[in-house]
């Protein structure tokens, strides 16, 4: 169990303040959506929150350590993180893959691999290269790797967002589920996958976070349709409401 | 693992010894296996001794230089995720040959037997950090970004070198000597040379295993490298280091040979897949083939005269750079 805590992070680059003073506390479990427009931060945030980028100043607090001290590798066995764009350079197979992924951790037996192959379906494609694997696969694979290990916290990057709607809901239900007895952090483009699949939305713009609430009660916040500088419909269904973004002719008015 | 690596490096044990049979037979003077086998069992006449102690150490040298170009093409291509990453092509080897001409021209305080080693690597390593600076710096850290920094410091690296040569040399230190090397030559070692190039070349392959697995790793990206708990920084400061090993070895002992580097590692590739475990030593054998061959052809082809090897293998590997490099604009 992993909590983690960010303490008045700070991340320039090139001028530009990417993340401007970001404080933000997450429990050791949980389901939690970053939602933000382009630019907001969010990509930034997650990969200081992995150890991926350094902070100008700042703390990120993993469980009772501070981050920056510890190891790469007991870091990257404490906190999976998956990437928006994931490209090997070279064309290995499923099962290297996914065993590059398992040497992050010295103790992990030939059993996980193959539980975690089982686990995603993947027991077909042990021999395949990665070059001959489709959209959907290829985003398995990339969970197999990342989660063989069983990391306590998950930070992922937009990991379905190329997907089609199945597989793109199948990878956000096993983000969520992850939240049940440990922390899923996931950055989320489409706003109602974000409102129905998690607990907590934390909502970013320009380095900061603008709100931080569980997601039934931020889906009514007028604060959303300010920051994504359009008008949302909410449009009452059974399964709760749905967003549909209207365009607004002028901003004046949205502070 | 399967037993597919194993049956693959058992194939290409076996054509690296034909290889090799073929090579100590070719020359301006063609020997036949037999008289191959009357030599080695201790025939004294003068043909058998020529055998023994100028065509054999030639031909095990050359296949030990061409296992280290394979080893350092491995290297480089995995340290810069960039299958174009050559030794020759990136300078490196550039700087390992400047270094070497120094020593070999300059009077220096130091014997030459320890300098030029020495300088070789200091010359490898300095091209090498110069191209990533270089890249990095312009903001060039893709593949055609550091391909032209390298071809950039190899064409400077190149100038110098061609200017040491014309200032410094005189009767006492023979052009000869340096010109060979610069167009790629193995020397005939003794086998007190040949021995010591054994063990140095049984290093650089166990130094090169030891980054293996890193390489792998490195091989994801850099953001997920450093998600699986790479220290990627250091971590490419020690490969560098470590390939600049095997390119000064391979310079030292091979001068300047074109190709081999980029060739070897992308063949052995095909047999045995991308993980570096199995590919390094795979790319050693292939590359100690392609360098035998190579060299049996720059000493057989026009006799009594002898080609220069980097002239044989540039002709050999420039098409097939070239054919790589259309396959990756393509896609």
């Amino acid at each position: 169990m992993t909590s983690l805590v960010a303490d008045r992070l700070v991340l320039k680059r090139g001028g530009a303040t990417l993340l401007d003073d970001l404080s933000l506390s997450l429990g050791a479990t949980g389901s939690v959506a970053i939602i933000g427009p382009n630019g907001a931060g969010k990509s930034t945030l997650l990969k200081v929150l992995a150890g991926i980028e350094r902070p100008l100043s700042g703390t990120v607090r993993v469980g009772d350590r501070d981050l920056a001290a510890l190891s790469s590798a007991s870091r990257a066995r404490a906190i999976g993180f998956l990437p928006q764009y994931f490209d090997p350079h070279w064309d290995l197979t499923v099962q290297e893959l996914v065993r590059l992924g398992a040497e992050r951790s010295d103790h992990l037996t030939v059993d996980a691999v193959d539980k975690v192959i089982d686990t995603f379906e993947l027991d077909g494609l042990g021999r395949r290269r990665w070059s001959t694997l489709s959209g959907g696969e290829r985003a398995r694979v990339l969970l197999a790797a990342v989660l063989v290990v069983d990391p306590p916290v998950l930070l992922a990057d937009e990991p379905a967002a190329s997907l089609d709607i199945r597989h793109r809901l199948d990878v956000i239900e096993t983000l969520t589920r992850r939240g049940i007895d440990r922390l899923s952090v996931v950055v989320v483009h489409d706003l109602d996958l974000a409102f129905r699949f998690f607990e907590r939305v934390i909502m970013m713009d320009q380095g900061r976070i603008v709100a931080d609430a569980p997601a039934a009660a931020l889906i009514d916040d007028p604060r959303l349709d300010a920051v994504f500088k359009v008008r949302f419909e909410r449009l009452e269904t059974s399964d709760g409401p749905v967003l549909r973004a209207v365009k607004v002719a002028d901003s004046a008015g949205l502070g | 693992m399967t037993g597919a690596p194993i049956r693959t490096g058992l194939t290409l044990g076996l054509a690296l010894v034909l290889a090799i049979v073929v090579g100590v037979c070719a020359g301006h003077d063609w020997a036949t296996p037999a008289d191959l086998m009357r030599a080695v069992a201790g025939d004294q006449a003068l043909r058998s001794r020529l055998l023994v102690e100028w065509r054999i150490p030639r031909v095990l040298a050359a296949a030990l230089v061409g296992a280290l170009l394979g080893l350092g093409g491995v290297v480089f291509q995995g340290v810069f995720r960039n299958p174009l990453a050559e030794p020759y092509l990136l300078g490196s080897a550039g700087g390992a040959a400047l270094g070497a001409t120094v020593a070999l021209l300059v009077p220096l305080a130091m014997p030459q037997s320890i300098l030029l080693p020495l300088l070789a690597f200091a010359g490898a390593w300095g091209a090498t950090v110069l191209v990533i600076g270089i890249s990095r710096v312009s903001g060039a850290v893709d593949a055609a970004g550091m391909l032209l920094a390298g071809v950039a410091v190899a064409a400077i690296l190149g100038a110098l070198r061609s200017f040491l040569m014309l200032a410094l040399s005189d009767e006492t230190v023979s052009l000869q000597i340096v010109l060979s090397w610069v167009l790629g030559g193995v020397q005939t070692p003794t086998w007190p040379v040949l021995g010591l190039l054994t063990l140095i070349s049984a290093g650089c392959l166990g130094l090169t295993l030891l980054l293996a697995g890193r390489l792998d790793v490195l091989g994801l990206g850099e953001t997920m490298a450093v998600a699986f708990g790479l220290n990627v920084t250091r971590f490419i400061a020690v490969a560098v280091l470590a390939g600049s090993v095997v390119v000064a070895a391979a310079v030292a002992f091979g001068g300047l040979v074109a190709f081999v580097g980029l060739a070897a590692p992308h063949i052995a590739r095909w047999m045995v897949g991308p993980l570096h475990r199995p590919l390094l030593p795979a790319s050693a054998l292939v590359g100690a083939i392609i360098v035998t061959l190579a060299d049996a052809i720059a000493r057989a082809a026009l006799p009594p005269a002898e080609i220069p090897l980097g002239l044989v293998t540039a002709v050999a590997g420039g098409p097939f750079f070239i054919m790589l490099l259309a396959r990756r604009l393509r896609t």
